[in-house]
């Protein structure tokens, strides 16, 4: 086993020229391919017009024509026998058939043209995917693009052979974390759906949820951005906003929230999941959220409290969106966000080891 | 001397060679076209052999012979129908049957000609050593 893997230009194992050329002969495949193509939608195109055609003819009994007489002569004729066709079925075979019969025959030989019109694009649609890597490996090769494709996914792979050990001991929180998360982040998914199936209906209780979900995003932001100055007149400022029609328990929560501030490491990711599991869960099922507000916090103390943030974290972008959408009214919008970038800033620095790592992870899963 | 008179054999050798592999070549070309027409009659003639299947006993075909067309008995143009495909498979199958052995041959000459050109490099190899 190579320990870097080696440096090969590209261009030496396919020289421009010759990657052009090929390039070029897939290129004129595809012309040819549509060539035919624009034939076979031209047969495809008679031969409606021609079933439109007998299928009008039997209207009537006769009809006045220009009956050709060569190749630049015309004489007036008369149409008889306009339910009798003489049918050419190839080969030289000819059949005698009414119109209806007739139409019956082009509609299946319609539908041939069809089928071969349909594959004959799915050529042309593999001929392009062709030219189009075969442009690309040509470009690649004329910029003396280094390294082949295949020997660094080589390398990168014998490399996560060699050392798996080594980076699921780095990873392993996340790895071990995931499957959770992305059950959690479904059940997030649906219940979002289902709230936005209520929205409507809910429309009035809903301002007031959202007004309370963002009073929890305040206080969190104070709480983990402390060092903003207006965070205590904040406080105050959204106790006294409090809608009326608030639920005790919507109360109850807030005070927790409150409450629970200086209990640890996990700060933000607790504060956050929480809120993201209220902004979701809260409206209809109070009672769930309540629950949920107990275990996952000593979840995320004890175990995974870095990806557990990340994830509410993603969450919580299109919350905001929502919430501007629903609360425009509010003032501190310009702020919020502000804020809310900042305890982004925050969160990620100080999770930053995770918060690298868990993309990796990812990545990693997928590769598998 | 002697080297560049065996170098000039190769050459000539490795001509002959690149002649008679350009010669396969249009051969298989000139195969592929041959059966695409007859896949092109082959799928005529199934189309015709459904459309005759599905008239009735009582109609009339023709068959055009030249500038007329010939009445013919309709079990009986089925019957010719069905043994232009037969024989148009057989058509097929014994060319598919040659366009195999011709691409074997271009293989052999293709390696062959390989080889020439191998001992041809390994001689100027020798030669610019010298």
């Amino acid at each position: 086993m190579r320990g870097k893997g080696t440096v090969t230009p590209l261009s030496s194992v396919f020289s421009v020229e010759d990657t052009q050329k090929a390039a070029k002969r897939v290129q004129d495949t595809i012309a040819q391919k549509d060539l035919e193509l624009d034939h076979l939608r031209g047969f495809a195109a008679d031969n409606t017009d021609l079933i439109n055609l007998v299928a009008r003819l039997p209207e009537h009994l006769h009809h006045d024509i220009m009956v050709p007489f060569g190749k630049a002569a015309f004489f007036p004729g008369r149409l008889v026998h306009t339910n009798e066709f003489m049918v050419l079925l190839g080969e030289g075979y000819y059949a005698e058939r009414t119109s209806k019969q007739t139409v019956d025959i082009l509609n299946r030989r319609g539908k041939v043209l069809e089928s071969q019109v349909d594959s004959l694009k799915a050529m042309v649609q593999d001929l392009k995917a062709e030219a189009s890597f075969f442009n690309a490996t040509a470009t690649e090769a004329a910029e003396g693009l280094v390294e082949i494709v295949e020997d660094y996914e080589e390398e990168s792979s014998s490399d996560r052979e060699c050392t798996p050990k080594q980076d699921y001991a780095n990873n392993s929180r996340a790895v071990i974390a995931q499957p959770a998360d992305e059950d959690e982040e479904f059940a997030r998914m649906m219940a979002r759906m289902d709230e936005l199936e209520k929205e409507e209906r809910e429309a009035e209780s809903h301002m007031a949820q959202s007004d309370e979900d963002e009073q929890l995003q305040h206080g969190l932001h104070q709480l983990s951005d402390q060092k903003s100055l207006h965070g205590n007149l904040k406080i105050s400022e959204y106790q006294s906003r409090k809608p009326p029609e608030q639920t005790k328990d919507g109360i109850a929560s807030n005070e927790d929230s409150f409450t629970d501030v200086p209990s640890g490491s996990g700060l933000v990711s607790k504060y956050e999941d929480k809120v993201s599991h209220e902004n979701i869960l809260g409206r209809d099922v109070k009672s769930v959220a309540e629950k949920d507000l107990v275990s996952p916090v000593v979840e995320n103390v004890q175990t995974v409290p870095l990806s557990r943030s990340q994830v509410s974290l993603e969450s919580s972008k299109p919350k905001f969106d929502r919430e501007k959408a629903f609360t425009g009214s509010i003032v501190e919008h310009a702020d919020n966000l502000q804020i809310k970038s900042r305890e982004r800033t925050t969160a990620i620095s100080q999770s930053s080891a995770s918060q690298v790592s868990k993309p990796v992870s990812r990545f990693k899963m997928q590769r598998k | 001397m002697g080297s560049s008179s065996a170098q000039r054999e190769l050459q000539r050798e490795l001509e002959a060679k690149a002649n008679d592999l350009s010669k396969i070549q249009k051969d298989i070309s000139k195969n592929h076209q041959v059966r695409k027409k007859y896949t092109i009659q082959l799928g005529e003639n199934e189309l015709v052999l459904k459309e005759l299947d599905l008239l009735s006993e009582d109609a009339n075909v023709f068959k055009l012979i030249g500038p007329v067309l010939v009445k013919q008995d309709l079990a009986e143009a089925r019957a010719n129908v069905r043994k232009r495909i037969e024989y148009i498979s057989a058509e097929l199958k014994r060319l598919d049957a040659t366009l195999q052995d011709m691409e074997e041959k271009q293989n052999s000459k293709k390696e062959a000609i390989f080889k020439v050109q191998q001992r041809i490099q390994s001689l100027q190899a020798g030669k610019a050593k010298a």
